[in-house]
């Protein structure tokens, strides 16, 4: 029985560090290969040595899909063909290929400048990494090989994040990676076409919750931001280059236009031009109001944001700015945290998680007064807030993708061990299938039932329908015919047309049994007695009914495709034998009639 | 207390029962829970009593790879425990007597082995493997005797699939001295295992075998078959009847398999994948033990590599067959490529360099060659390149060198045009790794110059891809090797080129907004320096001010650390030429007195504003640069302070000088912010004066400093257990936060 094969080496009833084995119609794809940002040491990086026992990685694995640009999601990869030796194929969208090595670069940095490793990739590795990487558009079939090939869906989530649906001969796998069922700011819902999957791999991070508008989030966000300007301080907001800190911008960029507000709002230097270049460069994968007022005005071209120049922090007087990165770890945004913190009319709002060990994480967990790099005490009296802007589908949204694609079995991935449970319970009470949720290291296997297409010919169709009732919609029907299989093909022929197309002569195999029967009489006499016995049971038994018995000129029986002769035994008088045949259509009536003479003719019936 | 603790938690019908038992990461915990106690003979006790060892036979088959594998683990060390710490006497071959421990695992792998499950024989496989790699005691092998029969019956038997463990099993037991110097049946066995795997399967074993250097040499005959068999077929394949000698000998082998396998569509890329990656393997030993036929293998090699771009089709059944699989075929072409450019480096493959470079060369050019392909066309056509030229030099065949430098610059002038920023940057790359090996050959530098590669190569400079920017700036940095700095250079002479690439380094330095390209510009300038490139010491001092003064306001840490090592270069070439300290590379020594040549340096370095870049560089954020920069302090100190003649930090006293760096000393203890640091003069301390400079270095406390930036690290800390649990902790247990992660 063709089956799935599905290992997670990482977000299996876990969020962090997304690594997906799947083993589909003897290809092997990874899908995903990203770094666990709550650990220091090994644990961070998926045990690639799991994958395969023997062999090179290379041989083994078809090739790697990455579905964004996140770091749980892409953290491992340099680490794994650098590193590890997998010199295979990778695949990701435009966007991703483009956005991936800064942030890959931006996490080498920290890890090489905060925690000093030095047994740890390069900045030449991750070049070398991205090099390896075969972009793919949205919705197109790139061939893997002969046989595996894949397609990306629509996201949402970040930039240039996709659904990757992975296919082999009939059979089917769909990986979501992070997605969003809503649009926000600037980037649009997920979507993905019925394409009936044997199985859905879905992240399940929200898989409990029903999520509260994000406009209440964003009103939130906007009103700290306000009162804090209003009072003449400053706010600062740690980001990542790229992603949320768009979303914010345009959002703070309205605002201000709405509001006819003055104080100056500034974005670090540098990744204004990176991240506008990006935006433009991708327009496409943005939501629809972007893309249409993209032609009139560019949303990343803000009029109220402006360039950073260090200098400006030591500016009177109110001011908003975006800094990275984003966990205040070090840079920009720690040297303006550190300028800042000590004014309680200043606020400080993070956007997102903070690693522990960060200043970001220390200031978040109440701490007031830090110890910045062993030598000096900095009291914080700026505001600190915590605003979770992060996109991914709801439980609602996660039914949602399931019912728009349909797939036969569900896998729940990235997210927590009790909220899958949850999850799965009304998945399978909803749609009627299975829903696993593996842990890490744990295979699931699922057993595919792949259908497969025939064609069948219009002479046999004409054929089966005169003799059938008018075919039914929605009723399956069967069918009898000669399967050819001949050039990557099936079809379903009258046999006939098989014989001739096939040029074969035509072989009629019959199965044949002997029954002893004692009767002292000449053959042909026997044979009468055979042939009154069914002609009386034909009358008596259902079985038989409507069918003709005949007596054939030289003393055999037919009934059907049933032939019986008697014959003298060699050496028994006594006992005559009888030479039944038939074919194999008439294998029922054949052993029944076998079985009925095995029985003994009655007497008196000659 | 404790002991009911113990049966509750690892007993028979201790945690089996209960229902966190179904979570892997309990098992794990329990298996290594277990692990942890086997260091003492009770526990040993208790576990082979208690019914403890059952259970790690269960967790085996565990649906957790994790769970499974660390229960093998732990059954090799219960055994070797076992073993080693309970038996008094030499376990002989005949009636040994087996602990009890030992004994039911020894009777748990005999059960396994006899069974009908394969998932059971391939665990106690599984199992062995890993104990033949890890103990080489001599009881290995009385365990092996009991079980040698069963192992050598799963070689012919084709009902249970459990080839690869078998390779992989003899593959470690080769290894065991206890094994390799046997006179036993173990190597016929292994012989035969060679000759009945599938190659594919057989391949990792060859090549260990072939590590080995006390192998029998039959073995070694065999495994090399294994290795060369495919490579056979396809130089059979290519030319019918063949042109010349193959690689084995006629009589070895029967390669109807092997063609077999090579005529299938779903075998061939694979089997010929694989034999590559061990034919690398095997070349990439620093010291081969075998001789391997190279001509024959490279001729084999560039068979598949012209299959591939479709350059050969051969009349043969098998040639077009394998002609028609292999066309395009990307992950051949990449393995190939490799290995051929491991081949480089035997030197005896000279017959043969013109075909070589001739499948290069039509890779090169071809534009249906993959971005991956590329690059490991260009590598491996600079390693041909290198040994050509070391083959030239005594061969005279420099004609054909030309020739070949003359087509190989063409093609690249193609490729820096390419419109795939992944094409421009290998090129890049390939050129800087040419002119590395290559710039002392005048043949070289004569063909690279008079090609346009030069030019293209700095129009790349303003490459929109910050990788290429990177790549570019490096390679010209390379190329100003053999134009601007080599002596007999034509383009020596030209001052205002030189000064002109060097102001757009420069400009990048200043200007560019990634990182990468900056940082490849501080490299150079190294470089440059290192080599002494960098003009006379007056020029080199305005040179390095200047590029400090672009350099210590980069938000990148690494370019400011590149700073700080052309810094560190600098004051050790002042200081040597100017005699100060005895350079172990001066080839007088000064006889000037060493206080006026310490007055020299030290206003040399005033002059280039070198102090006010190093105090800042102590109070930066980014750890390293401290560290850095402190490190540097203290070796200019031990250069102005040769003896322990520190001044003492009183002296400097009431002095308006004197209360500037009393401040500089109490805001380095501060560790006070970088931007709070002042602008030169403020608070009186003067960067550019000397007098203070060498109070400074005296008084400081930089050894305290030292020892602060090493140990002030507030960033690593305990791994917390889960993300989830470190998120709760930071933002509270609102559940929307809970999973805000990324």
């Amino acid at each position: 029985m063709p089956e799935i094969k599905v290992t997670p080496l990482g977000a299996g009833q876990d969020v962090g560090r997304s690594c997906i084995l799947v083993s589909i119609a003897g290809k092997n794809v990874m899908l995903d290969c990203g770094m666990h940002m709550g650990y220091n040491d090994d644990r961070r990086f998926p045990d690639f040595s799991y994958i395969t026992q023997n062999g090179r990685l290379t041989d083994f694995l078809d090739c790697v899909i990455i579905s964004h640009f996140h770091l749980d999601h892409c953290g491992a990869l340099p680490y794994f063909s650098e590193m590890v030796g997998y010199d295979g194929p990778i695949y990701m969208t435009h966007p991703t290929k483009a956005i991936c090595p800064i942030l890959l670069e931006d996490y080498r940095k920290i890890t090489v400048d905060k925690k000093g490793e030095t047994n740890f990739f390069t900045s030449q590795m991750i070049k070398d990494c991205m090099k390896k990487v075969v972009a793919v558009h949205l919705h197109q079939t790139v061939q893997v090989d002969e046989e595996l090939e894949i397609k990306a869906y629509y996201a949402g989530h970040v930039l240039g994040a996709a659904m990757f649906q992975i296919k082999v001969g009939c059979e089917s796998v769909v990986y979501t990676g992070d997605y969003n069922m809503t649009p926000d700011r600037h980037l649009g819902a997920a979507w993905i076409d019925k394409c009936r999957p044997d199985l859905l791999i879905t992240e399940s991070t929200y898989a409990t919750t029903i999520r509260d508008s994000k406009r209440c989030r964003e009103r939130d966000f906007l009103k700290k931001v306000h009162e804090t300007v209003e009072r003449g301080g400053k706010v600062l907001i740690p980001v990542f280059a790229l992603g949320r800190a768009q979303e914010l911008c345009i959002l703070l960029e309205t605002f201000w236009e709405r509001m006819n507000l003055k104080a100056p709002i500034y974005f670090s230097t540098g990744l204004t031009e990176k991240a506008n270049h990006y935006y433009k460069l991708f327009i496409t994968w943005t939501n629809q109001k972007i893309r249409k007022t993209f032609v009139q005005r560019n949303m990343f071209e803000f009029k109220h944001i402006k360039a950073f120049d260090r200098a400006f922090a030591d500016n009177p007087g109110p001011m908003v700015v975006f800094a990275t990165p984003g966990m205040l770890h070090a840079g920009q945004s720690l040297q303006i945290f550190r300028k800042w913190a000590g004014n309680e009319k200043n606020m400080v709002i993070m956007p997102g998680y903070c690693v522990q060990g960060t200043v970001g994480h220390k200031i978040l967990s109440g701490q007031r007064k830090l110890e910045m790099e062993g030598r000096q005490i900095l009291e914080v009296k700026m505001q600190v807030e915590y605003m979770s802007f992060s996109a991914h589908a709801d439980a609602k949204g996660i039914m949602q993708l399931i019912r728009q694609a349909e797939p036969r079995n569900v896998l729940l991935v990235h997210g927590e061990a009790k909220k899958m449970e949850f999850l799965k319970q009304k998945i399978e009470q909803e749609f009627h299938v299975n829903c696993y949720m593996p842990a890490n290291g744990e295979t699931t296997t699922i057993f595919t039932n792949p259908s497969i297409p025939v064609d069948i010919s219009l002479g046999l169709l004409k054929r089966e329908t005169a003799i059938g009732l008018s075919p039914e919609v929605k009723k399956p029907k069967l069918m009898h015919g000669t399967l050819i299989m001949k050039d990557n093909s099936f079809r379903l022929v009258s046999p006939e047309q098989a014989l001739k197309e096939l040029g074969l002569a035509e072989h009629q195999l019959r199965f044949t049994c002997r029954v002893h029967i004692q009767d002292p009489r000449k053959e042909h006499e026997t044979a009468l007695r055979v042939y009154n016995h069914l002609k009386g049971q034909v009358h008596s038994l259902l079985v038989l009914k409507d069918y003709s018995v005949q007596h054939l000129p030289d003393g055999s029986i037919t009934v059907e495709s049933i032939l019986i002769q008697a014959t003298a035994h060699s050496e028994d008088q006594g006992t005559k034998v009888l030479l039944v045949s038939w074919t194999y259509q008439d294998e029922e009536l054949g052993s029944f009639l076998t079985s009925l003479l095995k029985k003994g003719l009655p007497q008196g019936t000659s | 207390q404790e002991g009911k603790l113990l049966v509750r938690l690892f007993g028979r019908d201790g945690p089996l029962s209960s229902t966190v038992w179904e979570d892997a990461s309990v098992r794990s915990g329990w298996v290594e829970g277990v692990h942890s106690m086997m260091h003492h003979l009770p526990a040993l006790h208790f576990l082979c009593n208690g019914g403890g060892i059952d259970v790690i036979f269960t967790l085996q088959g565990d649906p957790s790879l994790f769970v499974a594998s660390a229960a093998g683990q732990l059954l090799v060390h219960v055994l070797t425990f076992s073993v080693e710490s309970e038996t008094t006497k030499p376990l002989g071959t005949k009636d040994c007597d087996w602990p009890a421990c030992a004994q039911m695992i020894i009777k748990h792998i005999e059960d396994s082995l006899r069974s009908s499950s394969a998932s059971h024989i391939q665990q106690s496989l599984k199992l062995l493997s890993s104990l033949f790699r890890s103990c080489h005691a001599t009881w290995t092998e009385v365990l092996w005797l009991g079980i040698e029969k069963q192992i050598e019956s799963f070689l012919t038997e084709e009902t249970v699939q459990v080839q690869h463990m078998l390779a992989n099993l003899l593959l470690n037991m080769s290894w065991s001295p206890v094994f390799h110097e046997s006179e036993g049946n173990f190597w016929p066995l292994v012989t035969s295992a060679l000759e009945h795997l599938a190659p594919v399967q057989a391949g990792p074993l060859a090549v260990g075998i072939l590590r080995l250097y006390k192998s029998p040499q039959d073995v070694r005959i065999q495994a090399l078959t294994v290795l060369l068999q495919p490579m056979e077929c396809i130089l059979r394949a290519a030319s019918q009847p063949p042109e010349y000698a193959g690689l084995l000998d006629e009589s070895v082998g029967d390669l109807t398999t092997v063609e077999s396998l090579l005529s299938s569509k779903s075998s061939c890329a694979s089997l010929l994948c694989q034999t590559l990656a061990r034919l690398e393997e095997l070349l990439s030993l620093m010291r081969s033990p075998i001789d391997l036929p190279y001509t024959s293998l490279l001729r084999s090699l560039t068979a598949i590599l012209q299959f591939c771009n479709g350059f050969l089709r051969p009349a043969s059944p098998l040639g077009s067959t394998i002609s028609r699989i292999l066309i395009n075929c990307f992950r051949v072409q990449r393995s190939a490529l490799d290995v051929l450019a491991a081949l480089a480096e035997q030197k005896c493959c000279d017959t043969v360099m013109g075909s070589v470079f001739d499948v290069l060369l039509a890779y090169l050019e071809s534009p249906n060659t993959s971005c991956t392909v590329l690059k490991k066309t260009f590598q491996a056509t600079s390693k041909w390149l290198v040994s050509l030229q070391e083959l030239s030099c005594s061969n005279s065949q420099w004609q054909q060198a030309e020739k070949i430098l003359e087509d190989v610059f063409l093609v690249l002038q193609k490729h820096l045009c390419s419109p795939s920023w992944e094409v421009r940057d290998s090129s890049l790359e390939f050129l800087t790794t040419l002119i590395k090996y290559l710039r002392d050959q005048d043949e070289f530098r004569q063909s690279l110059l008079s090609s346009e590669v030069p030019r293209l190569t700095e129009s790349l400079l303003e490459d929109p891809e910050s990788y290429v920017r990177a790549s570019a700036v490096t390679a010209v940095g390379y190329l100003a090797f053999i134009t601007y700095f080599a002596p007999e250079s034509p383009v020596t002479g030209n001052q205002s080129n030189k000064e002109n690439t060097v102001a757009k380094l420069q400009e990048i330095l200043s200007t560019d907004p990634e990182g990468f390209p900056r940082r490849a510009v501080i490299s150079i300038f190294i470089k440059w320096l290192r080599q002494g490139c960098t003009g006379q010491l007056e020029d080199t001092e305005q040179f390095v001010s200047r590029v400090i003064q672009t350099v210590q306001r980069d938000l990148d840490w690494e370019v400011r650390l590149g700073g700080l090592e052309l810094v560190e270069i600098f004051c050790s070439q002042t200081i040597c030429q100017l005699g100060l300290r005895k350079c172990p590379y001066a080839p007088v020594s000064s006889a000037v007195p060493s206080s006026i040549h310490q007055n020299e340096s030290l206003q040399v370095f005033c002059r280039a504003n070198l102090f006010s870049f190093l105090y800042r560089s102590l109070c930066d954020c980014d750890k390293p640069i401290g560290q850095r920069a402190c490190d540097i302090l203290l070796s200019l100190r031990c250069s102005f302070y040769p003896t322990s003649t520190l001044k003492d930090s009183q002296e400097t006293g009431d002095s308006p000088s004197g209360q500037g760096l009393a401040w500089l000393r109490r805001t380095l203890r501060q560790g006070s912010l970088a931007q709070n640091f002042p602008t030169d003069g403020s608070n009186g301390v003067d960067f550019q004066d000397p007098e203070n400079m060498i109070i400074a270095l005296g008084t400081i406390e930089f050894e305290d400093l030292h020892d602060e930036l090493n140990r002030c690290s507030d960033h690593v800390e305990k791994s917390p257990q889960s993300l989830l649990q470190d998120i709760l902790a930071t933002v509270g247990t609102v559940e929307e936060n809970e999973v805000d992660c990324y």
